[in-house]
């Protein structure tokens, strides 16, 4: 298939009148904390150095001005405890070096009551873990210039049974609570704003995202498979029971008027409620998915990325997909004309130009499986109420750009079912 | 009776507790020089001073080996803000290290002395040095531990500093200008950014591939791991061309690709590799990478934010400028910056040599 790159001059004009919101958004005021001393703050590093298996960390009411990382090295049931979001900050905003403020190596670790600010990299990263519990924390950053942000805020990456309840991810360059490479998940209970993306799923396997409130970021909920990884492909995501909402901040992944680069992240359109790429097993329902300006649900391959669509043991395909019982709300502003992928709804939908959509799909399917999409290789199922009155839209890429098609007809994925089963009993006990 | 017994205790209490007041004011007095504090080297590491271990002997600060220490250095060296750097390894008495495969087996007790240093010009290595700091790496009980000893402005001993610390040092470099770097002295635990091997702490220099080759010994060049088997501290070494060897990738005689793969290795693959740290990218810059997308070669990047640049991929062939790889190797901002650690000024010959190898691959 031809690799699809959209170039529309004329709606790069358009652009420009496009109305993308920005927030600076802040729960609370850290500044207004009592500072802690250079002695606070260098025990503070000596406790992440010298605790031992079943020690606590106390993370006194104060603001801890840190200049290098907190790094907990392979310890097991250790609790990293503050005394409340916006009692207990660690700010990184003079860290000199170092990937990440937080990092975290071990095994049942629990980290709660406390914020981390202005990290550099990442706010709080924890790798290799069996067992990471973040509860009740607020990662953010506070400069008023959001491309000085980091990139992830609470960033679990090949870690298995991972619980984040209750937190808050805020401005981050790329996911605010970003789960990668891992698998037995639950995000619950929490909020993300003002990042490019809200909650994002990657290369993970086993996840459950419910009860969550994703708003202000340019893409609300994803989840993707990225090629080449050592975690190759995921599978197995519910995602229910959220607020999706107005998912219409600028993507300030890369600075403003620049283009996409190779983070994938780049090319999320402004307005993005719901997106899936190269997702597979995915059940998406009860969700309340409204005024996310240019579609409320994308589901889509990796081939739109226009990147390598080949690696070991991964398929760029996205498939088995059940989407039901969830609640849309248009808008009418005017769709995202940033990227590539906002262009190609706002002008191509199949409910008339510069129209917000519900639902698209990219229709992009693996031939090997059928000549047409009119059988739906690849099981994508769609079951809302009062199907009609949605805006949907099925494109057909196949060709390249050059034959841009699209349709409004949702018929050949309704009356399925696919069964998606998840299991994350195991993470009661954390 | 009673009263009166009462009040004596009262007395001596109060009295035991100006006592212990003092005590602890003492102890914790921040003047005392860290030379006049004597330590007992008994054997409990790691030890407060520097001095303790007793590895140099004469004025600490000529850092001269006493006999139990050898000397070693790999065959390309990882870049630390142009700082110069001497190693030794102290294996204990009458252990031998050993070669397994491909892993060389060190003992337990073995002490590996890493000493950072900067001449006032780096083209007068032996004068006029500074050193900032020592970083031992110690196989204990439950495998290695790395700690951090800084040294003080004297220069007649360094203290362990669990939690790093940063200094200020001024140097001329080879070109003849006048370089100002803010040192950052890694905390313990930073150590384990790049001394990582499946979340276990490991040397990095300390391998066959980086000793099997020639050093200047006080009596002599010879094969570095030939020199250990000589004086019965190695066994299982065959020779040279029976293990790996990598080439010292400032040796412009060698292949530009050698050249490259070299300095890659022993600068990134450290965390760069299956068992490191930075396995979540997928990027491996092993000397033996040969497949094209895990050496980076049109290969998107997964969590680079702010370091991918304006750029798509890790590696454009012929194309350096528009590669990620030398972009972040040529930023110095925090969370651009690579290799994250020990990289506050741009490494320009490093940088020179991967772009021209980059520029050199066919498109």
């Amino acid at each position: 298939m031809k690799s699809i790159h959209l170039l529309f001059l004329s709606i790069m004009l358009l652009g420009i009148i496009s109305c993308t919101s920005q927030s600076n958004e802040q729960t609370f005021d850290s500044s207004k904390l009592p500072k802690a001393s250079e002695a606070e703050i260098e025990k503070l590093v000596e406790d992440f150095i010298m605790v031992e298996d079943g020690g606590t960390i106390l993370v006194k009411p104060l603001f801890y001005d840190v200049k290098t990382q907190l790094i907990l090295d392979n310890k097991k049931n250790i609790k990293i405890q503050g005394a409340g979001m916006e009692q207990s900050v660690i700010s990184f905003r003079n860290l000199k070096t170092g990937g990440e403020g937080v990092k975290i190596v071990g095994e049942n670790i629990l980290i709660e009551n406390l914020s981390i600010e202005d990290a550099p990299g990442d706010g709080i990263k924890a790798q290799h873990t069996d067992g990471i519990t973040f509860r009740k924390i607020n990662v953010t950053w506070t400069h008023g210039d959001k491309s000085k942000n980091g990139t992830y805020a609470i960033y679990p990456v090949q870690c298995k049974n991972v619980l984040i309840d209750g937190c808050i991810a805020s401005h981050s360059k790329d996911a605010g609570i970003y789960v990668g490479q891992s698998e037995n998940i639950i995000v619950k209970n929490s909020l993300a704003f003002g990042n490019v993306a809200g909650i994002e799923i990657e290369n993970c396997d086993n996840a459950e995202v419910f009860d969550n409130v994703a708003r202000d970021n340019a893409g609300g909920i994803l989840v993707f498979n990225l090629p080449g990884l050592p975690k190759a492909d995921g599978k197995g995501t519910k995602i229910y029971n959220n607020e999706v909402i107005d998912n219409n901040h600028e993507n300030f992944a890369t600075p403003l008027g620049d283009g996409p680069n190779g983070n994938t992240v780049t090319m999320i359109p402004p307005g993005s409620g719901i997106v899936l790429l190269a997702a597979k097993e995915v059940e998406i329902f009860n969700n309340k998915i409204l005024r996310n300006k240019t579609t409320g649900l994308a589901i889509a391959s990796y081939q739109i990325t226009g990147f390598p669509s080949e690696a070991p043991n991964w398929s760029p395909y996205t498939h088995d997909i059940y989407v039901h019982d969830n609640t849309y709300e248009r808008t009418l502003k005017i769709p995202d004309l940033t990227r590539e992928l906002g262009q190609m709804i706002s002008v191509y939908n199949a409910h008339g130009k510069a129209k917000t959509q519900d639902i698209v799909y990219d229709g992009i399917w693996d031939t090997n499986l059928s000549s047409d999409i009119e059988s739906n290789p690849m099981k994508i199922c769609i079951q809302e109420a009062g199907m009609d009155e949605l805006h949907f839209t099925r494109f057909y890429l196949m060709d390249g750009e050059d034959n841009i098609q699209s349709f409004k007809d949702y018929k050949p994925f309704q009356g399925c079912q696919i069964s998606i089963s998840t299991d994350v009993s195991g993470l009661a006990s954390l | 009776m009673m009263i009166n017994f009462r009040n004596i205790t009262f007395l001596v209490a109060s009295f035991s507790f100006l006592i212990s007041c003092e005590n602890k004011k003492d102890s914790q007095n921040p003047e005392l020089p860290a030379q006049t504090e004597t330590e007992l080297a008994d054997g409990n590491f790691p030890y407060r001073n520097l001095s303790t271990y007793g590895f140099f002997g004469g004025e600490i600060k000529k850092l001269r080996p006493n006999p139990s220490l050898i000397p070693y250095q790999p065959a390309s060296s990882l870049f630390t803000d142009y700082a110069l750097k001497s190693r030794f390894i102290q294996l204990p008495e009458k252990e031998q290290a050993s070669i397994e495969y491909d892993s060389l087996l060190l003992p337990k007790g073995t002490i590996l002395i890493k000493n950072f240093y900067y001449p006032a010009d780096l083209s007068i290595p032996e004068e006029n040095i500074r050193i900032i700091e020592t970083r031992l790496l110690i196989h204990g009980e439950t495998g290695w531990e790395a700690f951090p000893y800084i040294w003080n402005d004297d220069q007649n001993e360094a203290v362990l500093k669990v939690v790093g610390g940063e200094k200020e040092v001024k140097f001329k470099n080879l070109q003849g200008e006048d370089q100002v770097v803010n040192y950052l002295i890694p905390n313990k635990n930073q150590c384990k950014t790049c001394h990582n091997q499946s979340e276990q702490l490991a040397p990095i220099g300390i391998k066959i591939k980086h000793l099997n080759n020639d050093f200047d010994f006080t009596n002599g060049r010879q094969n570095q791991l030939a020199y250990w088997t000589e004086k019965g501290r190695l066994k299982g070494f065959l020779g040279k061309e029976h293990h790996p060897h990598l080439i010292n990738y400032e040796d412009t005689s060698q292949a530009l690709a050698d050249r490259a793969m070299a300095y890659l290795d022993i600068n990134c693959s450290h965390c760069h590799q299956a068992n490191g740290p930075a396995s979540t990218s997928g990027l491996f810059l092993e000397y033996d990478q040969v497949e094209p997308l895990k050496l980076g070669i049109m290969k998107t990047p997964v969590a680079a934010g702010n370091g991918a640049g304006a750029f798509d991929y890790d590696i454009v062939p012929g194309k350096a400028d528009e590669s990620i790889l030398t972009y972040r190797m040529n930023s110095t901002e925090v969370g651009i910056a690579m290799p994250e650690l020990g990289r506050t000024i741009v490494h320009q010959e490093g940088v020179a040599l991967i772009k021209k190898w980059i520029n050199s691959l066919e498109k």
